[in-house]
Formats: structure tokens, C-alpha cells, sequence
């Protein structure tokens, strides 16, 4: 425990150097850009800190790592000198740190998840691999493989796929609704409606492994309390776990799910003015129109990324499905696309596959956000 | 037409039982629903206390008959629960540390700076949050892999440290938005450096703020699952989800066990939660309107 204590401190400490140098690098780069000196004497460190610092840390290819440390800082010297010319110091020091974070564990990961598709690493060729990093090229075959053969043990492609679409639209439907309804009671509510939020927002609040696991117990087949109340009604057990898990996934999922939405209205409701509601009431509209044609426009804004928000999570959702279903010899009937996808790399190890998989349910994820914008903004010019 | 003043009275009268049986209807349905959102806590609580000869039972009761502690001693004795628990705060800290301060600084930048890429900037990092969870982790998992960092804190502390940098930095420009540039163009006045003015006028100012964006990564890395799961193997370094997760196992015998550890571990965060709920929703919402 001490060393792997000593690992973190050590971590952070290289981390903080780390930042320190690329600060200073920055620094001298905005700062003497313009000195005649400038362009050679870089060009010339470059490579010597590169020798030292590669030969410290013992990585092979000194040579050619020398040479791309001077051409690298060519490039580099000659962009301060001439394009950035000092401007725009401070924030790009601020942001670079971050940046070069999101850079190394975001956008590189990405660009190896596209790498690993088109090669083969499985469970046989991974230890070759984590020894020399080699992996036979296979071009395409995964991406085929992802629509032809299954990404579990049985279920296909479309399946998961139509699976995930249901699951998404079933699931933000229940929260919307479910929240709607209880943002309304709350909003009509005037004693105690601080304590009702806080119990009602606790669903949101729990750990979720800890609800989604605690929910599970519960439709256990013969101590789960789901199960208990049926046996009161003289109802035979339902094996909810086995033979209903979608079900059972879409259950407990719309119960964490509504707080979320319901605090989203509630701020909303609260944002319309009383006056709409009292002109509409001297008017003569019913509590149905004021509903249709007060409320429900005006909440417009407030919904609309709630909604979008809302279908990505549930659409990206794992951990519900996962920790259902995911222990060994569990079903497969509630995966959707995102769950196979965390079962195939992490339970059935076809790592090429499951990148392939991944960059399907990307693009798909991708065209359906291309068309969401698309039509909402349709929608907003219609509504001006 | 309602013309004596008997009648306006009984119409008067009508309209407060309609309301009042308004505000029964609503109140029942609103204690319903707080119910259906207490139940698992409840039953956590319940089951918890079940004395150790009693833990399978379809009892239904709160407080179960003949209730004891002995759940609770035994997650402490015959697991590991503390060191668990002990694993989670070191990585979550860690992790919280390096994202708030990587997020203080780039909310600085993209709140007060004019510079190319700002919008282009802002956006991107939205979108990140689209990127799916579980396509981020294969090649993660494999490149920690490869440093042979799997099984240990660093692993898991450089798999979570930028998960929530994007919706921190949101937060966090949002807030600075909100400080008056004057205060800043004072100290210039005076003499100190542009950093110098974040450093020492707006980073004090901004306590509130930075103090919900730690929660926020706090929370986030605390209760994290999927990940933990493919670094960690060893249970010497499990984090408290992957403990409480064996304990629910399929051993119905250990449910006590898992029902006081997720009672403790879930009190204190529901109550982070509930303290710095109103903060994380503006900060969430704030991305969607305003983008």
C-alpha cells in the first residue's frame, strides 16, 4: 500500500514537472520569438534535450529520435516566429496543460480504437502484442464481421440495434412523462415542497451501483420485495432477472432517471410567469388548454436539451444493463448496442471486434445527433 | 347568476373543498412517489439490521424483529471494506485535484480570452461528452495495459483524470463570467501580471465554484463502476463498487453484509448531493441553453 502510494505521489510530481516544462517551452516561444537567435539556438537544444532526456528514460531509436526532436522544433520555431508572432500568450498557456490531456487520453484513444479495427487483436494475439506491439493488419473483415456475425454469443446486429432504439425512446418517454407529472404536482404544491423535492430527488442521488444493485435484489425471484407483493396478490413468481430482463432493466432505469428530468421542469415551470396563467383563466381556458398552450410552449427551450441530453446518456447507458445482467452465465436479452460492446471487449476479450463495433455505434450515434440538429432547428424556424 | 351574498358564500365554499381536495389529491400523490424513491434506502436500512439468522426472509417489515448491528461489524471484519474505501479516496482525490485545476485554469482562458478557436474550443469539449463511454475504455485499457499500469491507482487516476474536464471547465466559465472584469483591470492598474490578477483576484473569488466542480469530479470518480472493473483484479485494490458488487454476488447469505455497506457509503453522498445539488444543475443545464 505505501508504494503504490509513492507510484501516485511520484505521478504527481511528474505530472507537475511535466506541466512546468511545457509552461517554460511555451514561455520562451511567446517571448523571444523576435530575437535574431531565436529559430537556431531552439533548433539546436532540441535535439540535445531530446538525446538526454530519451537516453534517461532508456528508449531505443536515439538517433532517429534526435532527428525528429530537430525537425519537430523547426516546424515549431519558425510557426512562433511567423504566425503566432507572441499573440494570445495567456490563454494558450492556460489551456495547453488541459488540452494536451484531452488530446493523450480522448483523441488518441480514438485514433487507436481505428488502428485496432483494422487489425487483429485478440485474446491469442495479445501477448505478441504487449510484447513487440505488432498485430496482423486485416483491413475490414471486423467491420463485416460486425454486421454478420453476432456480438455475443447469439443475439445479431440489428437486434441490439432496434434493442437500443426502443430502449432509448421507451426510456426518455417514462422520464419526461414521469417527470412532467411531478414537477407539475410539485409546482401545485405549496406546504412542505422542499422536503418532497429533496425525498424525490434521491433516486438521482444514490451511487447508482449502489441503487441498481440494491433494485436488483428486488426483483430477485423469491426474497426480492417485487416478488413478495405478488405472492400477497396470489400471483406465481416471475423470474424478473431471467425471462423479463429488459423489462426489469427499463424499470429500474426509469426510476433513476426521473429525478433528473423532474428538476429540469420544475426550473422551468417556475420561470413562467403567473400573469399567462391569470389571463388565460379570465379567458375562460381550461387547466387542459392552459397546459397545452402556455405551458407546454413555454417549456420548449428548457426541454429540448433536456431531451437531447437525456436520449444520449440513456442511448450510452451501461451501467444499468451491465450490472443486471453482465455476471456469468447472465442473459443477454437486455443488452442494447453500447452494453455488447462493453461485454464483447471486456467479457469475451475480441478486442479488434469490439473496435470495429465502436466506431459503428460512433457514426450511428453521429448521424442521429447530425439529423437531431437538423430537424430541431427545422422545428425552431417553424416556431420562430 | 350568484347575486345574495348565501350564495357567493356557497360558491366560495364549493371552490375551497374543490382545493382542498386539490391539495389532499396532490399531497398523496407526492407522498406516493417520495416513498417509491425511498423504498431502496428503506429497504437497505431494513435489511441491514437483520439479525445474522434471520438475513433470507420475505420480511417486510422496517425495523425487522430481533434488529442488530451485526451486519455492520461484520462488513468491517470479515472484508475489506475500509481498505476499499480507502482505494476509492485516493484515486478519487487525485483525480479531483488534477481536474480542477486543469479546468481552472482553462475556464480562465476561454471566460476572459478573445483568441481563434475559443467557440471552436467550447463546442469540442461539448461533444466529447457524446463520445460513448465504453469506446473510450477499450483503447484506454489497452494503452494502460501496455505501461503495465494495470492494477494499481495510476492506472485508474490517469483512465479517470480528464473524464470530467470538459463539463468542469463549462461550470467554471460560466462562474468567471460572472465576476466583473473591473475588479481584475484594478489590480492591472497596480501593477500585478495577467496571472497574477487570476491568481490572486479571481481564483479566491471563485471558491464556490471550484469547491462544486471538486464535488462534481469528486462524485463522478467515487461512484464509477465500469472502469474500475477492467483495471483493477486484485481485491486488495478494489475500489468500494467493486467490493459491494462481490458482496451482492449471487450469495444471498451476504446481503446484510452489502446492505450496511451501501448504506454508509451512500449517506454521505447523498448528502454532497443534496448540498451541492442546486450548483450542478445550473452548471448542466447552462451548456445546453446557452450553446
Amino acid at each position: 500500500m505505501i508504494s503504490s502510494l509513492l507510484q501516485v505521489l511520484e505521478f504527481v510530481a511528474f505530472l507537475a514537472a511535466a506541466v512546468a516544462i511545457l509552461e517554460l517551452y511555451l514561455h520562451v516561444h511567446f517571448s523571444y520569438f523576435d530575437h535574431p537567435w531565436f529559430v537556431s539556438a531552439t533548433v539546436a537544444v532540441a535535439p540535445v534535450l531530446a538525446a538526454v532526456s530519451g537516453h534517461s528514460l532508456s528508449v531505443g531509436h536515439l538517433p532517429s529520435l534526435v532527428l525528429a526532436a530537430a525537425g519537430i522544433q523547426l516546424v515549431s520555431a519558425l510557426v512562433f516566429r511567423y504566425v503566432v508572432r507572441g499573440k494570445h500568450s495567456l490563454p494558450i498557456m492556460l489551456l495547453a496543460p488541459g488540452f494536451i490531456g484531452l488530446g493523450m487520453l480522448i483523441a488518441y484513444p480514438l485514433a487507436f480504437e481505428v488502428y485496432l479495427a483494422l487489425h487483429d487483436l485478440k485474446l491469442t494475439t495479445i501477448m505478441a502484442w504487449s510484447r513487440t506491439g505488432h498485430i496482423p493488419f486485416v483491413g475490414f473483415k471486423h467491420f463485416t464481421n460486425v454486421f454478420t456475425s453476432s456480438p455475443l454469443s447469439s443475439v445479431t446486429f440489428g437486434w441490439l440495434f432496434g434493442r437500443t432504439i426502443w430502449w432509448t425512446f421507451i426510456n426518455v418517454f417514462f422520464h419526461v412523462t414521469g417527470g412532467f407529472i411531478l414537477a407539475l404536482l410539485l409546482n401545485n404544491c405549496h406546504r412542505f415542497r422542499g422536503l418532497y423535492r429533496t425525498f424525490l430527488v434521491i433516486p438521482w442521488a444514490m451511487p447508482q451501483v449502489v441503487a441498481i444493485l440494491a433494485l436488483r435484489g428486488e426483483f430477485q425471484s423469491q426474497y426480492g420485495f417485487i416478488n413478495i407483493m405478488l405472492g400477497r396478490l396470489g400471483v406465481a413468481p416471475v423470474q424478473w432477472l431471467t425471462q423479463h430482463s429488459l423489462l426489469t432493466c427499463t424499470i429500474i432505469n426509469v426510476w433513476l432517471g426521473i429525478p433528473f428530468m423532474m428538476v429540469i421542469i420544475l426550473g422551468g415551470l417556475q420561470s413562467i410567469s403567473k400573469h399567462y396563467y391569470d389571463a388565460a383563466a379570465i379567458d375562460g381556458a381550461s387547466a387542459w388548454q392552459q397546459l397545452r398552450h402556455i405551458t407546454l410552449p413555454l417549456l420548449r427551450p428548457v426541454l429540448g436539451p433536456a431531451v437531447t441530453l437525456g436520449a444520449v446518456w440513456t442511448f450510452n447507458n451501461i451501467n444499468v444493463i451491465y450490472l443486471v445482467t453482465g455476471q456469468a452465465g447472465g442473459t443477454e436479452d437486455a443488452d442494447i448496442l453500447v452494453s455488447a460492446l462493453y461485454k464483447a471487449a471486456f467479457t469475451f476479450y475480441r478486442y479488434s471486434y469490439s473496435a470495429a463495433l465502436a466506431i459503428v455505434i460512433f457514426l450511428i450515434l453521429f448521424i442521429f445527433s447530425i439529423l437531431w440538429l437538423k430537424f430541431s432547428k427545422g422545428s425552431e424556424s417553424v416556431y420562430g | 347568476m350568484v347575486e345574495t351574498p348565501q350564495e357567493v358564500a356557497a360558491v366560495l365554499a364549493a371552490h375551497h373543498r374543490r382545493q382542498a381536495v386539490q391539495a389532499v389529491l396532490i399531497h398523496a400523490a407526492l407522498i406516493g412517489a417520495c416513498l417509491i424513491c425511498l423504498y431502496p434506502l428503506l429497504r437497505m436500512i431494513s435489511v441491514s439490521l437483520r439479525p445474522g439468522d434471520r438475513l433470507i426472509s420475505t420480511d417486510l417489515a422496517l425495523i425487522p424483529a430481533g434488529a442488530s448491528a451485526s451486519s455492520y461489524l461484520r462488513v468491517f471484519k470479515e472484508t475489506e471494506f475500509l481498505l476499499w474505501l480507502w482505494n476509492s479516496l485516493v484515486i478519487t482525490c487525485v483525480t479531483s485535484f488534477i481536474g480542477v485545476s486543469l479546468a481552472a485554469t482553462g475556464g480562465y482562458a476561454f471566460s476572459r480570452f478573445k483568441f481563434p478557436g475559443n467557440k471552436l474550443g467550447l463546442t469540442l469539449l461539448l461533444g466529447t461528452q457524446m463520445i460513448p463511454a465504453g469506446m473510450l475504455l477499450l483503447p484506454l485499457f489497452l494503452m494502460i495495459m501496455r505501461l503495465g499500469l494495470i492494477n494499481t491507482y495510476l492506472g485508474m487516476i490517469v483512465a479517470y483524470s480528464v473524464t470530467s474536464l470538459p463539463f468542469s471547465i463549462w461550470i467554471l466559465k460560466g462562474y468567471y463570467d460572472t465576476i466583473p472584469r473591473s475588479l481584475e483591470e484594478a489590480a492591472l492598474v497596480d501593477g500585478t501580471s495577467r496571472f497574477g490578477a487570476f491568481y490572486r483576484i479571481v481564483l479566491p473569488l471563485s471558491t464556490p465554484a471550484l469547491s462544486i466542480a471538486f464535488l462534481f469530479n469528486f462524485t463522478q470518480a467515487w461512484n464509477e463502476y465500469l472502469v474500475a472493473r477492467v483495471v483493477l483484479c486484485d481485491a486488495q485494490r478494489y475500489t468500494w463498487t467493486l467490493g459491494l458488487f462481490e458482496l451482492q454476488g449471487q450469495y444471498l447469505t451476504q446481503w446484510g453484509m452489502f446492505a450496511a455497506g451501501s448504506f454508509m457509503v451512500t449517506v454521505p453522498v447523498l448528502l454532497i448531493f443534496l448540498y451541492s445539488s442546486k450548483w450542478l444543475i445550473s452548471g448542466l443545464t447552462l451548456g445546453g441553453v446557452k450553446g
